[in-house]
């Protein structure tokens, strides 16, 4: 209940929005801590009961672990995006973006029960931790497939994201604080780093992507990969943005500064990269199935076999042409019903998509669906949130200052 | 616009009246005046600007358009042609196996299904906006108000059609003068140009029209109907060649014929092949037991045969005619109980065999072993059966018939 | 062809209000009775390449194919290369006018309609290779699904007739975009004609548009669907463009990252040949208030963002090169860069990858003849692009006794510089006799149309 701090320049949103989470934001983080240890405990617990050397667990977590990443990862492409193009209708809700993004420390914890395993050669799931297992005409893929030049890699992901996100959230509060012309300088500034800022990150998610998942199979390659990991990344933000401002303004934050317009617009991104999705899906596989050349069939040849291929089908259509025709229409985009329950709905076809490309390499001839799976996916979710939380609960939610916020709160969408 | 047709022409002030019109100079003033309108019930008024106006639609109170629904159809309708078109022409119609592909290559047909979902959208979308927009609009009332024409450029008009139920000349006027209009102006309903189409106009375009199927109407005569007449061929390319093909007629020799038979009793140059022997492997009437003298029994024949033996024989017969070659060995693993497996010709009975009949055998076949006559040359086929004998003699030898230097190798 | 000694294009534009300067701007460059003597100088250099291109494919037509360089391993030479060429130059047209249209990018509409032009033209100018390439061009029905005397019916299994769809879809799309668009501005030179066929030419294609709101309704709603339609459409022509290559065997065509690498590949191109042309377009028409220097800065930075995507690419092809460990993949790249074809590889790095990043510095980017000269540099490189990926990877494949050089004849060089005959003859006669710029959206989007005076 306390007020958001009125800003001194600039104003504090549309009418005097509460921007602050205050002990919303400390019950979000006990709750999420409670329900994430909670999770994975027992996730863990099922994990071992499986008895194979923790191979079964491992997968459960790498895909929650990719998923959640879509969202971080995201988050930080989103904002980087936001400052290159100068976007004006998007300032309101740009904070938001960047506590998301700076979730990258968070990140790279929760990946260690994938990481530490490869730094210390333990193939549990990817076969090249160990040296001996990458023979014949795997071998010579050791020179970019060995656990020194991974760990390098690992930091270097973590640490850019870390680095890049905590630039562009302190610019931001910097300029909570600043006057008119400072304020208008820092948009320059941060604008200016943002070209060179997204080359780098995007070669950071193009291999993370295929060091984590590409790799599952290290005799299978695609140049397409970076590219659709990445598009599942935008789908995602866009998606997560839209159910955190639903849920922040039933919480009664930014009650009036976001507005129908602007969830218009991240459905309409939804929509967007929802095709694009599928666009880049289709193109990596009919491309690979074209071919048919069998290094690079072979992945798909498990992805189709048996119950992995009805997940395909259903990959298909609920990933891609039912949300089409769901989010087609004006009206969908405008009623906040509607358009969280196809955000909710991407996001889980998004886990999906990732157990798709993660858990065949177990081998099995079904989806071997599982509650650990579950665990895995809600505990990860939820250490997330909690750490989002954690660092937004005394931040201002909104760029008060930024001297584009009156456009983005004047913002129409016909 | 239309041409000038002057019956008798209504005087400007007795046209009945179409309407008010009113001309403003910027967006803000056309907007508020549509509110006015919009909110004192009129039904049958426009507004007319250079540019879409932001909110005039609210302003006049305009209601979403149909023409997203017509689209959507159309693009259903385009993705079902495209799946039925590719589904029918290459997987039921004429299919053909390509590279391995399914008949109906459902990761194949997509881009032609996405194209033609949008090609038939975007035709719905134009002609539907025409449609709705009742365009071409060739003629209006509102032509004749001089200055109108600058609608297209940069002012801005409302008009209130006098047919509308709350039309009244003062109030309705009264009303507009509120909304502080640059001009008032009536328009009059055009009595003074023709709305006919021009007849010659007409005439022509049913002559084009009728005219228009007679291509069509030619075209599907000449695919049902027959014809004796040589077809039309416009680009020759090299279809026809003077000079004369067999089984054509050629009034040059007396039996018509472009073919020419043999004459009789005769042969041509080199042709004779008179020695049964060397030709045909006979002796009189019996198999030839000896070479032919043409063939010269040296190392050089040999090699040649052993040469030939391993191109023509071996993929039946085996690497030393044991009947286990590579054709042999797939047939038995087939198992498919048609096969009949290729001779040993190491055994008995080859032996004893005159070099005559086994060169009878391999010119014309013997059982299911085609004729390799027309493939290997006549002195080809005598070296193969030179290296016959001796695969034969060497699994019916003895050590001793090595001379004494080999002998050692092979202890 | 005397010249007055004010050029009437310089002038500022005449006008009471802002509206009234955008009419008199850009009618005044149909309505002049001349154009200015660059336009006489352009036009006639045109139409020198004109006969040339005609000829060249009059000469193709009589003697055949063989008249071109292709040649076994290189089958497909520069008719492909050149078709991917223009095709991809079409695509920055449909991007300003629809993507940037849905992403709410109003600087597009000084612009945009000589663009869609562009594409139009670019597009025309493609569809000639593929249509001769195929040797017997009096055939081209073969191509589509129509019954024929031979009962047969073409290989929908086969990217190349995915892009015959392709291309005869996004032509027909963008003429209706194209039209649809002017018919506001063939209404405004119909309402200013002083000539009788004017007034008719104009007033029949303006199809008696009276800018009445509630067809404005409709329109608009028709100018988003389309926008909406043509931005996947844009996409997936260049995708299927790619599945030429991609979806063979041959070693640096069949990789996955094709479609979106050849899409962003076309955008840069096509980018690179509006700045080329608004340059001195603006130059000589006197459109320097309409299409003004940011627009030229924002054009470079998409050149930028588009070139360093490309660049992506390229990495992303040279790591999966080496990650894949398959012999053919890498010899291909090495063979690219070392080889004999190298100098054209090189051309291709620097035009595409290094000149355009001098577009990091203000001072080039704001400058128009910095602009039009990186352009050009790309143009090249892009044609470059398209040159290594099609001839150097058939020229040395799998088999090292199937290896053989490709060199072009001088009817492949004719045909090619020929083809920007045709380009700039139609382009320069858009210029002169159709509305060069979209008037009405510029107006809506100028400050005075999109004041709200006393507001909701």
């Amino acid at each position: 209940m306390a007020k958001g701090k009125k800003g001194s320049t600039g104003g504090d949103g549309a009418s005097g929005d509460n921007v602050r989470l205050a002990e919303v934001g400390q019950s979000l983080f006990v709750k999420a801590v409670a329900v994430g240890v909670i999770a994975l405990g027992i996730s863990l617990f099922l994990g071992s009961t499986e008895n194979d050397g923790w191979t079964r667990w491992s997968h459960s977590y790498l895909v929650a672990f990719v998923w959640v990443m879509t969202i971080g990862a995201g988050a930080l492409w989103w904002i980087t995006i936001q400052n290159i193009v100068n976007s004006h209708w998007s300032t309101v809700i740009r904070r938001v973006g960047e506590l998301i993004a700076t979730n990258a420390p968070v990140l790279a914890l929760l990946s260690l029960p994938v990481v530490l395993p490869l730094i210390l050669g333990k193939p549990i799931m990817y076969r090249w931790a160990d040296s001996s297992l990458m023979t014949g005409d795997l071998a010579h893929k050791l020179g970019y497939l060995n656990t020194k030049f991974f760990s390098i890699r690992f930091v270097f992901y973590f640490g850019y994201w870390t680095w890049l996100s905590y630039y562009f959230l302190n610019k931001s509060l910097g300029q909570d604080k600043e006057s008119k012309e400072a304020a208008a300088k820092t948009v320059v500034t941060m604008r200016r780093l943002a070209g060179p800022a997204m080359i780098v990150f995007a070669l950071t998610i193009t291999f993370c992507a295929i060091d984590l998942i590409m790799t599952l199979e290290p005799q299978w390659f695609s140049t397409m990969f970076g590219v659709y990991y990445f598009a599942s990344c935008v789908l995602a933000i866009n998606s997560s943005l839209a159910l955190s401002l639903m849920w922040l303004q039933s919480k009664g934050r930014l009650s009036s500064s976001v507005t129908v317009h602007h969830f218009h617009d991240l459905g309409k991104m939804v929509f967007a990269f929802t095709i694009f999705w599928a666009y880049v899906g289709f193109s990596q596989f009919m491309l690979q199935w074209y071919a048919n050349i069998p290094e690079e069939t072979l992945w798909w040849k498990e992805r189709f076999a048996n119950g992995w291929g009805t997940l395909s089908w259903v990959l298909l259509f609920g990933h891609f042409v039912i949300p089409f025709f769901g989010l087609l229409s004006r009206w969908v985009k405008r009623s906040r019903k509607a358009l969280a329950f196809w955000c909710i709905w991407q996001l889980v076809m998004i886990y999906l998509d990732m157990y798709w490309l993660v858990m065949p390499t177990l081998g099995t001839s079904d989806v071997p669906f599982k509650l650990v799976d579950l665990a895995c996916w809600v505990g990860v979710l939820a250490l997330f949130i909690a750490g989002i939380a954690y660092r937004a609960k005394n931040l201002d939610l909104l760029a008060k200052n930024d001297p584009r916020l009156p456009d983005s709160l004047a913002l129409e969408n016909l | 616009m239309s041409d000038e047709h002057k019956k008798s022409p209504a005087k400007p002030s007795e046209a009945p009246l179409h309407g008010l019109l009113a001309e403003y100079d910027t967006p803000p003033q056309l907007v508020q005046a549509a509110k006015k309108i919009r909110d004192a019930g009129f039904t049958k008024w426009d507004t007319y600007s250079p540019f879409a106006v932001h909110g005039i639609d609210d302003a006049m109170g305009i209601k979403m358009t149909v023409l997203p629904w017509f689209v959507l159809c159309a693009g259903l309708t385009g993705l079902a042609t495209a799946i039925t078109l590719q589904w029918w022409t290459n997987a039921v119609d004429y299919p053909w196996i390509i590279s391995g592909k399914p008949m109906w290559s459902i990761p194949a047909n997509v881009p032609i299904m996405f194209e033609l979902t949008v090609l038939l959208s975007a035709i719905t979308t134009l002609v539907g906006m025409l449609l709705l927009n009742n365009l071409p609009l060739p003629s209006h009332p509102l032509d004749q108000v001089r200055r109108f024409a600058r609608v297209t450029d940069d002012k801005f008009f409302l008009m209130i059609q006098a047919s509308d139920p709350k039309f009244d000349d003062v109030e309705t006027r009264e009303l507009l003068e509120a909304t502080h209009p640059v001009a008032i102006e009536a328009v009059n309903e055009d009595h003074t140009t023709d709305d006919k189409l021009p007849s010659g106009l007409v005439y022509a375009l049913i002559i084009v029209a009728v005219a228009s199927i007679v291509p069509f109407a030619l075209a599907a005569k000449a695919r049902y109907t027959k014809s004796s007449s040589t077809r039309i061929h416009i680009i020759q390319d090299m279809d026809s060649q003077p000079k004369y093909k067999a089984q054509r007629e050629n009034p040059f020799f007396a039996d018509n014929r472009a073919t020419r038979p043999a004459i009789d009793g005769t042969v041509a140059v080199g042709d004779a092949r008179d020695d049964d022997h060397f030709y045909k492997g006979k002796v009189g009437n019996d198999w030839a037991r000896t070479f032919p003298t043409e063939i010269a029994l040296d190392e050089a024949t040999m090699d040649r045969g052993r040469q030939r033996f391993g191109i023509y024989c071996t993929p039946c017969h085996g690497q030393v005619g044991q009947g286990d070659g590579m054709v042999a060995k797939r047939a038995d693993q087939l198992a498919q109980g048609t096969w009949v497996p290729p001779s040993n010709i190491t055994q008995e009975n080859l032996r004893q065999m005159p070099v005559g009949e086994l060169f009878n055998s391999i010119t014309n076949g013997v059982r299911n072993m085609p004729a390799y006559g027309p493939q290997i040359k006549t002195e080809d086929r005598w070296a193969i059966i030179m290296y016959v004998r001796a695969l034969q003699r060497s699994r019916s030898g003895s050590l001793n018939d090595l001379p004494p230097d080999a002998r050692a190798s092979l202890k | 062809m005397a010249i007055s000694d004010v050029n009437p294009f310089e002038a500022p534009p005449v006008g009471d209000n802002m509206f009234a300067r955008i009419t008199d701007n850009v009618t005044r460059i149909a309505e002049t009775p001349q154009p200015p003597r660059a336009w006489y100088i352009a036009f006639g250099v045109a139409q020198l390449l004109l006969l040339m291109f005609l000829s060249s494919l009059g000469y193709v037509i009589w003697n055949g194919i063989g008249a071109w360089g292709n040649m076994m391993p290189v089958a497909w030479g520069f008719p492909i290369v050149n078709f991917v060429f223009w095709i991809g130059i079409g695509h920055a047209g449909t991007l300003i006018s629809a993507i940037l249209f849905l992403f709410r990018q109003n600087w597009r509409t000084a612009i945009n309609r000589f663009a869609e032009a562009m594409t139009i033209f670019a597009v025309v100018c493609a569809g000639i290779f593929p249509g001769m390439h195929i040797g017997r061009p009096w055939l081209p029905y073969y191509m589509f699904p129509i019954p024929n005397q031979m009962d047969m019916w073409p290989q929908f299994r086969s990217p190349l007739e995915w892009d015959v769809f392709a291309v005869s879809t996004y032509a027909t799309v963008s003429i209706l975009f194209w039209y649809m668009g002017m018919i506001p501005d063939f209404a405004t030179f119909r309402d200013r004609a002083t000539t009788t066929v004017r007034r008719v030419a104009y007033g029949i294609v303006a199809m008696g548009w009276r800018g009445s709101s509630r067809q404005w309704h409709v329109y608009e709603r028709a100018y988003l669907i389309l926008a909406a339609l043509a931005t996947p459409l844009v996409l997936s022509v260049h995708s299927v463009v790619s599945f030429d290559f991609a979806t063979a065997q041959l070693p640096g065509w069949h990789t996955t990252i094709f479609p979106p690498y050849f899409v962003a590949g076309a955008i840069f191109g096509g980018f690179a040949m509006v700045v080329t042309l608004a340059v001195p377009a603006r130059q000589f028409f006197g459109l320097k208030r309409i299409i003004t220097i940011r627009h030229l800065e924002l054009m470079n930075k998409v050149i930028m963002a588009t070139g360093l995507l490309v660049g992506y690419a390229y990495g992303m092809e040279f790591f999966v090169a080496y990650y894949s460990g398959n012999k053919y993949e890498v010899f291909t790249f090495v063979n690219r860069a070392f080889g004999p074809y190298g100098w054209a590889y090189w051309t291709m790095i620097s035009c595409n990858v290094l000149l355009p990043q001098l577009h990091w510095f203000p001072k080039f980017r704001t400058n128009p003849w910095c602009t039009l000269a990186i352009g050009l540099v790309v143009n090249v490189g892009m044609w470059f692009e398209r040159f290594v990926i099609i001839c150097t990877s058939l020229s040395r494949d799998f088999l090292p006794s199937s290896w053989g050089y490709f060199i072009p004849t001088p009817v492949d060089l004719a045909t090619l510089g020929g083809s920007f005959g045709l380009f700039f003859t139609l382009f320069l006669l858009f210029c002169r006799y159709l509305p060069m710029v979209a008037m009405a959206e510029v107006k809506a989007f100028s400050p005075l149309g999109r004041a709200h005076g006393d507001h909701h």
